[in-house]
């Protein structure tokens, strides 16, 4: 299938983004200038970039793909992400803008006096960004194989390569207008689509998505199945098939009779409209578990309230610490600016929030072939042209294709700004060449460990990073602006413990530990154990080596706390990056 | 509603938040220096003495007062719904005008409270910091 829209929509979309991020290069100078744009950006836009930033293909896919797939209850993640802009407004980010801090492990250093503890926090934010980043390629992949039915490898690619030429040649100056401009494109690349189809297009009425799942083809579809699947027919079904079913090949006319069958990959199935869809052991079975408000992963996983709380605990913890988030809010003016610009970061990401839900619900009505085919992270972009026939479904596709495309661009870029400041000021030698050198290297192996993550759903892959964020660096700000005794001993033990930990469960999750019952729960969602893990150790570590509190502990509190205007006479001023 | 910052009043030790306050006698404020009339001002603030860390106290109080009386009723709107599904399986099924509950909840119900608490929460610190600012220029 080509769609010539939606390939011009993404290729207009890569090209304004170059074109804005090229001037602001132009008026960047000085190697200050390149890393962080002037500190006068104004609440309302720098709310536009933050957001555009944070949105990311977990918010435009993610979301939609995995309520689709397992149920309501995965707009947890949603509510999450946004309640996490609350958490971090009232905890820190007055405080944090207060202090200087422009990354969180000049915070640690600042905070904590110790150039270890700068080093430990930088290794953490190449391992947060690193998740993060991954799952922003795989939905690249996953959106160029929709719009143009190409191999997975093409859109990873192409991401990686605009995104790592963007970073090594632009700056943060540009950015930051780029990063706001493609809030408005993604925010408006959702909400019109759920809301055309919504208002304006047929569909079964929404009370009636619980019922027997999963649902019936609404028109002639034609089925491609990318990988070998299992299939359970109920009722007998006669489909056109190409290819290979249970072992035979198969061409013309077949009738699947009721009980399992087994589908090659490369085979495509044709259903008659009408038809009853057959179930994938993967799809949550009956309606109501469907529409609970608990989160059910893989359908089920038996524990759904502490999975619940371990995705709310993870996400609305996690906010604050992903490190491409903070650089931003070292542009604020100062700290008031800085909580009005959280604050309008809470109302457009919430606004935004209101829209994926409608894509999954209209999804599991009206695209039941995504679920045969394992592609639910791609009903967002499937699903309108699924809806809507002809030139006005081209067209609502290749404005979500522009948005999807918007979402990679932006927080892949962010975190890549975020990783090479890192791996270039604290590992490699500062500069500009260095900065650059690292964004191409960094560049270059995340695209490389895109090409290579399985179908994991991108939400889990987002999850993942906010769970090792709220077990590492969340903890480290918490306490570090409002707890006076923290020692660098005690950041160290929460940063090992929390971090590590929760890391390793990641990977243990990755590789395919815990299938079942509690352990899959605990690899799976760590954050319910290794957030009270991390900041136990770090008040432990603390109130054991009282000796090591910073002896200017009261200038570095009276920074944090004191509003600036307030701040003559007293020699709290901006704490410099060394 | 918020606590104002308090003009502590110099004491032998006192408490940053997160230390248990020690028992201990409340004295007539004789130990200020002589050049001072009455209010705290900004250098008092740096001293490193219990005058200075009871000021920078009161502050970081007065600020995590409305902190907590914003992310507590937040908190407990997101950790009390999941558990009212546990008790009340019947919201997994209910209806409101033919749209299922789960949808209208965590699909924008619970969005708007979340914004009006964010933005209370500007309102209130702003207010704190306007208050302590007037404290220490009343000298």
């Amino acid at each position: 299938m080509t769609a010539p829209l939606s390939v011009g929509a993404v290729v207009l979309i890569t090209v304004a983004t170059a074109v804005i991020g090229m001037r602001g290069m132009r008026v960047a100078r000085t190697p200050a200038d390149f890393m962080v744009a002037a500190r006068q950006v104004p609440p309302l836009l720098n709310a536009s970039a933050i957001s555009g930033e944070y949105l990311s293909a977990a918010s435009f896919l993610g979301i939609a793909g995995l309520a689709m797939l397992d149920g309501l209850g995965a707009l947890w993640y949603a509510v999450g992400y946004a309640a996490g802009y609350l958490v971090l407004l009232a905890t820190v980010a007055a405080p944090l803008r207060r202090f200087g801090a422009y990354t969180i492990p000049d915070f640690a250093e600042g905070r904590l006096a110790s150039p270890r503890l700068r080093r430990w926090a930088t290794v953490m934010v190449l391992v947060i960004c690193g998740f993060y980043l991954i799952p922003q390629f795989n939905g690249a992949g996953i959106t160029l194989q929709a719009t143009l039915g190409g191999p997975y490898w093409v859109g990873v690619v192409v991401l990686g390569v605009v995104v790592t030429a963007g970073i090594a040649s632009g700056g943060m100056k540009g950015i930051t207008v780029v990063q706001a401009f493609l809030y408005w494109i993604k925010v408006t690349a959702i909400a019109v689509p759920a809301i055309v189809l919504v208002l304006a297009v047929a569909h079964p009425p929404l009370g009636s998505v619980d019922g027997p799942a999963p649902a019936s083809f609404a028109h002639t579809t034609v089925v491609r199945f990318p990988d070998t699947t299992r299939v359970d027919v109920a009722r007998p079904v006669t489909v056109v098939a190409s290819g290979t079913v249970d072992g035979g090949r198969a061409n013309g006319a077949l009738t699947l009779h009721p009980g399992n069958h087994t589908v090659a990959a490369g085979t495509s199935l044709r259903f008659p409209a009408g038809s009853a869809a057959p179930a994938v052991s993967s799809a949550t079975g009956s309606g109501s578990s469907w529409s609970s408000p608990l989160l059910r992963l893989d359908g089920g996983r038996g524990h759904p309230l502490a999975a619940t709380y371990g995705v709310l605990l993870a996400t609305v913890f996690g906010a604050m610490g992903l490190p491409h988030i903070l650089v931003r809010f070292y542009t604020n003016r100062d700290g008031q600016a800085a909580r009005r610009t959280t604050a309008f970061v809470l109302l457009l990401v919430s606004t935004f929030y209101l829209f994926p839900a409608v894509f999954a619900v209209l999804g599991r009505m009206e695209a039941p072939a995504l679920y045969l085919t394992g592609q639910t992270d791609s009903v967002v972009l499937a699903l309108p042209r699924i809806m809507v026939a002809g030139l006005g479904g081209e067209l609502l596709a290749a404005l979500v294709a522009a948005g999807a495309f918007a979402a990679f661009l932006s927080t892949s870029s962010g975190l890549l700004i975020a990783m090479a400041g890192a791996l270039s000021h604290d590992i490699m030698g500062r500069g500009v060449r260095a900065f650059r050198l690292s964004a191409l290297v960094l560049g270059m192996l995340v695209t490389v460990a895109g090409l290579l993550v399985a179908s994991v759903p991108i939400n889990v892959l987002v999850g993942w990073a906010f769970a090792v964020a709220a077990s590492s660096f969340c903890p480290l700000l918490l306490l570090g602006i409002w707890w006076p005794r923290l020692t660098r001993v005690g950041a160290m033990w929460g940063l090992a413990l929390g971090g590590g930990a929760s890391s390793l469960a990641v990977v243990a999750s990755l590789a395919g530990f815990g299938s079942s019952g509690w352990p899959a729960l605990l690899l799976g969602e760590p954050a319910i154990w290794t957030v009270p893990v991390a900041f136990a150790a770090m008040v432990v570590g603390s109130l054991l080596t009282p000796g090591a509190v910073p002896a200017n502990l009261t200038d570095l509190l009276v920074t944090m706390h004191l509003p600036e205007r307030l701040r003559r006479g007293t020699a709290g001023g901006a704490v410099q990056r060394g | 509603m918020s606590a104002p910052p308090v003009p502590p009043v110099p004491a032998e030790t006192v408490p940053l938040p997160g230390q248990t306050p020690a028992r201990q006698a409340v004295r007539a404020p004789a130990r200020r220096p002589a050049d001072r009339t009455g209010a705290p001002g900004r250098d008092d603030l740096l001293r490193q003495d219990d005058y200075g860390r009871a000021l920078l106290g009161s502050l970081m109080r007065a600020q995590l007062g409305a902190t907590v009386s914003v992310l507590g009723p937040a908190i407990l709107l997101l950790a009390l719904y999941p558990l009212l599904a546990v008790l009340v399986p019947s919201l997994a099924r209910d209806q409101v005008a033919g749209i299922p509950l789960t949808l209208l909840v965590l699909g924008g119900g619970i969005y708007p409270p979340l914004v009006v608490l964010g933005f209370w929460y500007v309102r209130r610190a702003e207010r704190v910091e306007r208050r302590f600012g007037e404290l220490l220029d009343d000298r």
